[in-house]
């Protein structure tokens, strides 16, 4: 320590004061609005619910317990998670392409291309829903013209399924992946697919051999956003997929408002624990394949 | 390796021509030089033979072989970009390797191929390592190396030592010369370095507008420009204006030379700095000449003379024991083996 000259003790010293008044507000009302009541959440899923005095106090896995236990909240659980698995993988398979299009394109309208993309960004997810609800509904857009087109005799039912939702979801997740892929993509130059292109590779083997892997890494990160995004959709399941489709987040608030505030805090961590493993899990594995 | 012949070849961008008509021919293991200022055409030449320009008009063939139509992936070109385009994510070996996957060459065989390959470019040693844990010069090699590995019927070089410092740059120029030379394999590059042209190629073409303005070897350019754009390009030149009449030359100023050329009208004469001589007197064909601006470079002397009001020339002398040193207002006497006059109207006038 003795080595370090006044000057230098001086400049670490301002340095430190200016990081820690920088980070501070942040950190301040993160632990405050965000552990806080994590914390409190944790603490209530480990209590007991009785109908007529509520929460009771307890130290049980009670409500774990059951929630796995029964075949009710195990089918949507698993709804869930194959819900916004089925959302990623065509939010990638619709996305890349679209996002490889706006990284390439030498248009002067790009950057209005762009704002086609995130525009859906600007409508609420409750008011899109009811947009999508005007036209599948079985008096809906979509039924009405198809029926006039002859294609079918009877009103087509689109609403209320888990196609709805897929289709819901996808809509809403899809400009994320985009605008993730966009900018992944444009940080490939293009000289490095045309070194493939002139070293004999055929596209499909230049994005297989190429571009995917490079783009690998950073599409982990649209795909744990549009993951995330998917796992947490409420109010689309709840509009577009009716009383019959259950997911996660819907589930909680359905507990919440029966008063069953420990019940639903335990639900509440394990759609949080789940989105958290599974989202380790995609990082760890393309972390290996990006390595191979 | 084969030979390369472009005929006819133009890419229109709406009103604009790219290239207009370029007409070109390349012997097997020849080393041609696309030479001209930026926007000249000279890289989108070279694009289209790589295949990633589709031409307007014309045509392309590879070793006797119509490749116009063919995709990039289909012609067995080996492009080198200017900022190496070597794959991150692949070590050395595997970019070398990446060539000879693409065509089926079996396994067994590309082991020591692309160790062949890359101690061709002396970097055997480091065929393990990432692109990103190399220099500029190294990873250039490596480039060279992924786009020989396979034997490609033409090379082409698309700026290739632009990135690279002046020392890298002269080392890298060398080799990539005597790479070609020994492997005896046709080739293309792109600069607008002249220096760099003139040191690689066998022969070189002059671009500008779109347009192949002269191809030859650097003596034909240097001697026997083709047209001012040429003699301004190649080499340095010093301009006068002025009109061809029964045979003499008058500038506007009112220097008058004799002409030989059998042509009218205005005109330009071209003069080469290197070409002139200098002397304190009058001697057979000098002009007489004020000094307006001496230019100190050590070994060469640039001296700036003022033949008549509108008629300026730089004549450089070599600084040895004995020259004439002028000083600023000094007159002096200076003269010029040849000159090539050409007319005025050349329309490749511009950049000069």
């Amino acid at each position: 320590m003795s080595s370090i000259t006044l000057t230098e003790r001086r400049k670490l010293r301002a340095q430190g004061l200016t990081a820690s008044g920088l980070i501070g507000p942040a950190t301040f009302i993160v632990a405050l609005g965000v552990l806080g009541p994590l914390l409190l959440l944790a603490r209530y899923s480990l209590n007991l619910y009785d109908p007529r005095e509520l929460m009771i106090s307890a130290f049980s896995a009670q409500n774990y317990i059951e929630f796995f236990s029964d075949t009710y909240y195990l089918s949507t659980f698993w709804t869930t998670i194959r819900i916004s698995l089925l959302c990623t993988v065509i939010c990638i398979v619709l996305g890349f392409p679209l996002a490889y299009v706006l990284a390439r394109t030498q248009s002067r309208y790009k950057n209005l291309m762009i704002i086609g993309v995130v525009i859906p960004l600007f409508v609420g997810n409750a008011v899109r829903a009811a947009g999508w609800m005007t036209l599948l509904g079985s008096r809906g857009f979509l039924s009405v013209w198809l029926m006039r087109l002859g294609i079918t005799d009877e009103p087509v039912e689109i609403m209320y399924s888990e196609t709805a939702v897929v289709l819901g979801i996808v809509a809403v997740n899809l400009p994320y992946m985009v605008l993730t892929l966009q900018s992944v993509i444009e940080s490939i130059g293009r000289h490095i697919e045309e070194a493939a292109f002139s070293l004999g590779a055929a596209p499909m083997v230049m994005f297989r051999r190429v571009l995917w892997p490079l783009a690998l890494p950073g599409t982990t990160a649209g795909v744990i956003l549009t993951f995330i995004l998917a796992m947490n959709a409420y109010a689309t399941p709840v509009l577009l997929g009716g009383p019959e489709f259950r997911m996660m987040s819907p589930m909680i608030y359905n507990q919440f408002q029966l008063n069953n505030w420990p019940f639903s805090a335990a639900v509440a961590f394990v759609l949080m624990a789940s989105t958290l493993v599974l989202t380790v899990l995609a990082g760890i594995m393309t972390r290996q394949k990006f390595r191979d | 390796m084969a030979g390369l012949q472009l005929h006819g070849l133009t890419k229109r961008y709406g009103d604009f021509h790219a290239t207009q008509n370029v007409e070109l021919d390349v012997k097997e293991g020849e080393f041609l030089v696309l030479l001209g200022p930026s926007g000249c055409g000279k890289t989108t030449t070279l694009r289209m033979i790589a295949g990633f320009v589709d031409p307007t008009e014309g045509s392309i063939r590879i070793g006797g072989k119509d490749v116009t139509l063919l995709p990039p992936w289909k012609r067995n070109t080996g492009l080198v970009f200017q900022n190496y385009a070597l794959f991150p994510h692949m070590t050395v070996a595997q970019n070398v390797a990446f060539g000879l996957e693409m065509r089926g060459v079996p396994k067994s065989d590309i082991g020591p191929k692309v160790q062949d390959a890359l101690d061709l470019v002396q970097l055997g040693h480091l065929a393990g390592r990432y692109p990103r844990q190399m220099s500029g010069g190294q990873q250039q090699r490596v480039a060279l190396a992924r786009a020989l590995v396979f034997r490609p019927d033409v090379l082409l070089l698309d700026e290739p030592l632009s990135n690279l410092d002046a020392k890298l740059r002269h080392e890298v120029r060398i080799e990539i010369r005597a790479l070609q030379q020994r492997l005896g394999i046709t080739a293309v590059m792109v600069t607008h370095d002249q220096e760099e042209a003139l040191t690689m190629a066998d022969r070189l073409v002059v671009m500008s507008d779109g347009q192949v303005r002269q191809v030859g070897s650097q003596r034909d350019l240097y001697e026997r420009p083709a047209s001012r754009f040429v003699a301004g390009f190649v080499g340095r030149s010093s301009f006068l204006e002025g009109e061809v009449r029964d045979g003499r030359f008058t500038t506007a100023g009112g220097l008058t030379l004799p002409c030989d050329k059998p042509m009218r009208g205005p005109a330009v004469i071209a003069l080469r700095p290197e070409r002139m001589t200098v002397a304190a007197q009058p001697h057979p064909g000098s002009v007489p000449g004020e000094v307006e601006f001496v230019s100190y470079m050590g070994g060469l002397i640039d001296l700036h003379l003022r033949l008549s009001p509108t008629d300026l020339v730089v004549a450089q002398v070599s600084n040895r024991e004995g020259s004439l040193i002028p000083e600023l207002g000094d007159t002096v006497h200076v003269s010029w083996p040849d000159a090539t006059a050409f007319p005025a109207s050349d329309p490749h006038a511009r950049g000069h």
